[in-house]
């Protein structure tokens, strides 16, 4: 069987780079959606541990929906006070599904065991390894992280969730709410064992 | 062969100030109007929410393909956007009005230009624009914010945080206000009520933001006027006696091979800052050179605007930003100075904002973070909250801000494209300094009123809410329209809206665009038949 590298090196040497692409995308949507244990294992290294289990599985799975959404060279909103356009850029999920296999291999290496057997400590440490030497400061935009991890905390602490996490208030950003509430102080947020 | 359209009104262009007049002139007049647009059919409002959705997902343009191709511009031009409503689908929707002084900068402090009517004279069409678009407003204290009737509509609500922010505000002596916006605070003309979804620029998914579609898809359900996209307006062709435009000359984009005539008794040009003054220009012909309506050779000339000083304040105070974050306090406090002192106006926003206090990657110290360090992180961040402050202030235009028509670039069908160039007059350029500094010492004093201090600020260069190119005037020799917005060279041709303004005020512009647009069309209804 044709390792998913080997087969995209063929891809390429037998069609348009256009068909390529997209068959690159689609090929990297059905490995997440078929093999989403090590992107999970990997939310659940990184993300906060107060969202639990179910809570990051969510965030994987939105990362993943997100993914599979993503259209390439669609039109940017445009900028004012220039007549340029901008677009999408290529697809990230194939370089994400690369970035996941290779930290399968860094477990394997580093470790002998699979990542999602780990404890989310050691998952910590490969995924620092893997991010080692890349710039990394401001949370960037999802499609601008280079690296699936960056990707996966990016997702999630844009949210309007994340953003109530760190409040601890139930603010909704870009949602639709009554206008009439918005004069009061945010409604603290309800802690589940609390319901 | 060509195919010829006839009407009583042409209308060219369809953005906010061609639905003002349109809207006008179909109350009142049983004209037959014809609007041509160059741009799609926008997006419809049912699909705005799975647009907006994709904007916040991905950055995608909500308004699918809004452009024309090849239409990449030397100069800062606002935007590529060209659609049926043209700029202001994307608008933010705020809609303060110019301050009396705005229309008096010569008289009152020996700069710049004055218009050829005051503040009062737009008073009643500044009244109806707001009640034909809905805008919610707070009145300003009144020897601030001059204005004879109330808004149509009750301010929408200040939160929590700009409830705070107002006090703060007026620990440093400031007086503010919720900014008047065309977003329903109530139902309104059957559009809903505004739900805080925080993206009014670049789309309102509910359609509580005003936006020229609604208007057009009114007027066209009523069978009140044709609107005709995808066609672009190449030239005014003038009759033999060269005093009166005969008919346009346009490109129908779906059938380019079949020229289209716009034959009309009045033409309105409402294209814009930038395609009106570009659509004169290109209609150089015999008995005109120089383009249409410009013996005074001001066609494109005084381009304005206003730029801003922002900057951002950090208060020892919790917000909680994200609750309404597109609104913001307001004040004109800085916009009326006493006749005759320097001229150094501006007006004064203040927003929350989240700067400072997003999540981040690394501690301070460049370490990565990981899990639980993120969040904690974050939430020591946001103890304390940011102010987002910016003043817009006056730029007086010099002659050569100006449009002219690159002989370098053209379009698909052989048109230059336009180039634009923005500059200061000498008073301007000697004012620039003194006014951003006293703008900074501004921030640095609210700053300290709050206990707070100033993170950083900045100067946009972008001349925002451009305008000029076609500026009004009494002399036929020192401006291209009259005080009505007819052209002093053609009496069956109307230039309105931004194009025809003398200044840019420190001010968010478009209302003031829609009430010269409205004032217009009050004078083009008077040779039309009356609707009975």
């Amino acid at each position: 069987m044709l390792s998913r590298r080997s087969f995209l090196a063929s891809l390429a040497a037998a069609v348009p780079l256009t068909v390529v692409v997209r068959r690159a995308h689609a090929l990297a949507v059905a490995h997440l959606e078929s093999d989403p244990a090590t992107l999970e294992a990997l939310a659940e290294a990184i993300l906060p541990s107060e969202l639990g289990r179910a809570g990051t599985l969510k965030v994987a799975r939105e990362l993943r929906d997100w993914g599979a959404k993503y259209r390439e060279n669609a039109e940017l909103v445009h900028g004012y006070g220039t007549s340029r356009l901008r677009a999408t850029g290529p697809t990230p999920l194939t370089r994400w599904t690369k970035q996941l296999d290779d930290i399968e291999a860094q477990a394997q290496t580093a470790h002998q065991m699979r990542f999602r057997d780990l404890s989310v400590a050691q998952r910590a440490d490969v995924v620092r390894a893997a991010l080692q030497g890349q710039r990394l400061d401001r949370m960037p935009s999802v499609a601008d992280a280079n690296h699936v991890a960056v990707a996966l905390l990016a997702h999630f602490y844009d949210s309007a969730a994340a953003t109530d996490l760190c409040y601890g208030a139930q603010i909704g950003k870009q949602t639709c709410r009554p206008l009439s509430a918005s004069s009061r102080k945010p409604l603290p947020m309800i802690k589940l064992r609390e319901r | 062969m060509r195919r010829a359209v006839e009407s009583d009104v042409c209308i060219i262009g369809s953005g906010i100030s061609a639905a003002m007049v349109a809207d006008r002139l179909a109350r009142t007049t049983s004209a037959k109007i014809v609007v041509v647009e160059a741009g799609d059919e926008t997006i419809p409002l049912p699909e705005r929410a799975a647009q907006r959705e994709r904007f916040l997902r991905y950055g995608e343009n909500p308004w699918g393909r809004d452009h024309l191709d090849g239409y990449e511009v030397e100069g800062p031009l606002q935007s590529r956007s060209m659609q049926v409503g043209g700029l202001a689908m994307h608008w933010g929707g705020v809609t303060p009005r110019f301050s009396p002084e705005d229309f008096k900068h010569r008289s009152m402090f020996g700069v710049g230009t004055d218009w050829p009517i005051s503040y009062d004279d737009l008073d009643p069409y500044y009244q109806e624009a707001e009640e034909l678009m809905g805008v919610a407003g707070e009145q300003g204290p009144r020897e601030l914010d001059q204005r004879s009737k109330p808004f149509p509509m009750p301010a929408l609500p200040l939160t929590y945080n700009l409830e705070l922010l107002k006090a703060w505000a007026s620990k440093a002596g400031i007086a503010m206000w919720s900014q008047p916006s065309a977003k329903n605070s109530v139902a309104y003309r059957g559009r809903a009520q505004c739900c805080r979804n925080d993206t009014c620029s670049p789309v309102c998914p509910v359609g509580a933001k005003y936006s020229p579609d609604f208007t057009w898809n009114e007027l066209r359900r009523a069978n009140k006027l044709r609107l005709v996209p995808r066609t672009l307006v190449r030239k005014l062709v003038l009759d033999p006696s060269g005093k009166t435009i005969s008919h346009a000359v346009a490109v129908d984009r779906d059938h380019p091979e079949q020229p289209v005539e716009f034959h009309a008794k009045l033409f309105v040009v409402a294209a814009g800052y930038t395609w009106s003054s570009h659509l004169l220009l290109l209609s150089a012909q015999t008995g005109a050179p120089n383009g249409v309506a410009n013996a005074s050779g001001l066609v494109g000339k005084y381009l304005t605007g206003h730029r801003n000083v922002g900057g951002f304040i950090e208060l020892p105070v919790r917000l909680y930003p994200g609750m309404n974050e597109q609104h913001s306090l307001v004040t004109k406090q800085f916009m009326r100075p006493k006749p005759g002192s320097t001229f150094i106006r501006h007006d004064l926003r203040v927003w929350e904002s989240a700067t400072g206090r997003t999540p981040r990657l690394t501690d301070d110290g460049g370490a990565l973070m990981l899990g639980d360090a993120i969040l904690d992180d974050w939430r020591a961040r946001t103890k304390t909250g940011t102010a987002r402050v910016r003043a817009y202030y006056d730029v007086v235009p010099d002659r050569s801000s100006e449009l002219t028509l690159d002989t370098a670039r053209k379009n698909e069908w052989g048109d230059p494209l336009p180039k634009l160039a923005f500059r200061d007059a000498p008073e301007s350029v000697a004012l620039r300094a003194q006014t951003e500094d006293s703008i900074r010492a501004l921030f640095a004093d609210m700053a300290k009123a709050g206990d707070g201090k100033v993170l950083r600020t900045s100067v946009d260069n972008f001349q925002d809410h451009p305008a000029g190119g076609c500026r009004m005037g009494l002399d036929a020799s020192a401006s291209v329209v009259d005080s009505w917005g007819r052209t002093h060279d053609h009496e069956n041709l109307f230039v309105v809206g931004a194009p025809t303004s003398v200044s840019g005020s420190c001010a968010n512009a478009t209302l003031t665009f829609c009430a010269l647009s409205l004032r217009a069309a009050h004078e083009i209804e008077k040779g039309l038949p009356r609707r009975t």
